[in-house]
């Protein structure tokens, strides 16, 4: 099997940007723009927001923008057209974000005709008529300190969040207390959380996370307490030391710049987290947790299955 | 996660646990600990073990006594008791005594209830050495540690000659408190507190 190159990640986010700016009138769903560059659905975004330096959703609202900014320069569509073209619903909302973006009202960036665009990382502007050919990415991540560990699969007890993530803290706190005092918490046991979401493009409310506890085959489900295996394979691994609110820049570090450059593409499955320290006692910058992204097999490891946090 | 009425020991006694590069006094009230015992050198099986069989009684009573609405502790950091410390034996005969130190209302029939719960789980036998014990130190020698446990001697040297300049000697047991995961933090960035009760010279 030949390894995959960064020049193959990057031609494969130049098919996706290349369609975002030929479908700007379009809902675009992440979805579709996964499957346009045969990226799995789990990891898309954060590699898209790793290579390009914004987030799908932050690219196509800059593009959306732009050709706003270019209609209101040279053509004669009135702002409330522009607006609505633009997917805004008011010409309030569309006012904000182009003020936030041009640093003028839309009327007077129109009077003074000077169609200048703040520069971004990747050095892609809307341009009419214009197929991207190639784009800036970050240089950063290359020197990550990641290891390739290949794990058995681990029986974890969990239970399912669905919210905010600043609130995972008492789904937590009621697993560890039921597994506590049953006696699960004793020596070897870790502490996992899988997001199945990404904040970034999911709404708060509807964000799913599994607080796990790995467990024996003796667990029995009980409640709302279900049981689930996380799949075994390689992953690649990263610490995270500091709070838990900066977990997604690791993790966009990891999946959209790190991944690109390591020959290796990510299997169709969610990464998960294991916590090393108690939060309770423990300084949230000292706080210490390692990342794991699933990779699709080159079925040439030579190592042995590794148990994780030994 | 942790409410206001989270009892945190560290916190609620912190001038025990001064943390000065510099030897300082203190005096260290009667404390209540989950000890469990042992001989070999730190980082051998058996210690590793030991480790684990304390945390996993800590964290039961802990999670049995919250889940019954008895109000939530924090579980503290582990400490070690070195008696054979400045002797020039054999470091893999060394005896030592771990610690975690625990809220006074723990019972001795919580610990022994926790320790029945694991061994039915499938756990170490080990948890089966697990104690609840008193210790008061008294005035102690105190002094923050930073960097890998055998570069501790020149600390111990400072606090002897800090104690002799006030009229104290060092007596009793080498006590060390964990404020680092030596698997999880490189060996120049371990921070530990040593103690080492100290009583007046007799002129």
């Amino acid at each position: 099997m030949r390894a995959i190159t960064l020049q193959d990640y990057k031609r494969r986010i130049l098919q996706v940007l290349a369609h975002i700016q030929d479908h700007l009138d379009d809902p675009l769903p992440l979805g579709e723009l996964a499957a346009l560059a045969g990226f799995s659905r789990y990891h898309f975004h954060r590699i898209f927001k790793g290579m390009v330096g914004e987030s799908v959703k932050e690219y196509v609202r800059r593009l959306r923008l732009e050709r706003a900014a270019s209609q209101l320069k040279l053509g004669s569509a009135s702002v409330i057209e522009i607006a609505l073209n633009a997917g805004y619903k008011s010409h309030e909302a569309f006012t904000r974000s182009f003020k936030s973006c041009f640093g003028a009202a839309p009327s007077h960036f129109r009077s003074i005709r000077r169609a200048q665009f703040a520069s971004v990382f990747s050095g892609i502007h809307y341009r009419p008529g214009e197929t991207v050919q190639h784009f800036r990415i970050r240089h950063r991540g290359g020197s990550m300190n990641v290891k390739i560990q290949q794990l058995k699969p681990m029986r974890v007890a969990f239970l399912r969040h669905v919210g905010p993530y600043g609130e995972v803290g008492a789904t937590w706190d009621r697993l560890l207390t039921i597994m506590g005092k049953d006696g699960y918490l004793g020596g070897g046991t870790m502490l996992l959380g899988i997001c199945h979401d990404d904040p970034e493009v999911t709404p708060p409310s509807t964000i799913r996370y599994d607080a796990c506890v790995t467990v024996g085959d003796d667990f029995v489900p009980s409640g709302d307490i279900q049981v689930q295996m996380v799949a075994g394979g390689e992953y690649a691994m990263t610490r995270h030391t500091g709070p838990y609110n900066t977990l997604g820049r690791t993790y966009v570090q990891l999946l959209g710049q790190w991944m690109p450059r390591s020959g290796r593409e990510l299997r169709d499955v969610s990464c998960f987290e294991v916590y090393l320290n108690d939060p309770q006692s423990t300084a949230p910058e000292d706080l210490l947790t390692d990342i794991y992204a699933p990779l699709q097999s080159q079925g040439n490891f030579q190592g042995g299955d590794e148990v994780i946090g030994a | 996660m942790k409410t206001s009425e989270t009892v945190d020991l560290y916190r609620e006694y912190r001038k025990e646990y001064a943390t000065s590069r510099n030897p300082v006094l203190v005096k260290v009230g009667p404390a209540t600990y989950l000890s469990i015992s042992g001989q070999g050198a730190p980082g051998s099986n058996a210690f590793t073990e030991a480790i684990g069989a304390l945390y996993g009684v800590a964290f039961t009573v802990k999670m049995t006594r919250k889940f019954a609405g008895k109000g939530d502790y924090v579980v503290s950091k582990l400490e070690g008791l070195w008696p054979d410390f400045s002797s020039s034996g054999d470091k893999n005969q060394w005896s030592w005594q771990l610690l975690i130190r625990t809220p006074k209302f723990v019972t001795n029939k919580e610990v022994t209830h926790a320790v029945a719960v694991l061994l039915k789980r499938g756990k170490s036998a080990e948890v089966r050495r697990v104690r609840l014990e008193s210790l008061e130190e008294g005035l102690c020698v105190q002094a923050l540690h930073v960097g890998p446990y055998e570069n501790e001697s020149t600390a111990i040297a400072a606090m002897k000659s800090f104690a002799e300049g006030k009229g104290l000697k060092l007596q009793g047991v080498h006590h060390e408190i964990y404020l680092s995961d030596p698997r999880r933090v490189a060996p120049a960035k371990l921070k530990t507190i040593l103690r080492h009760p100290v009583e007046r010279v007799v002129a």
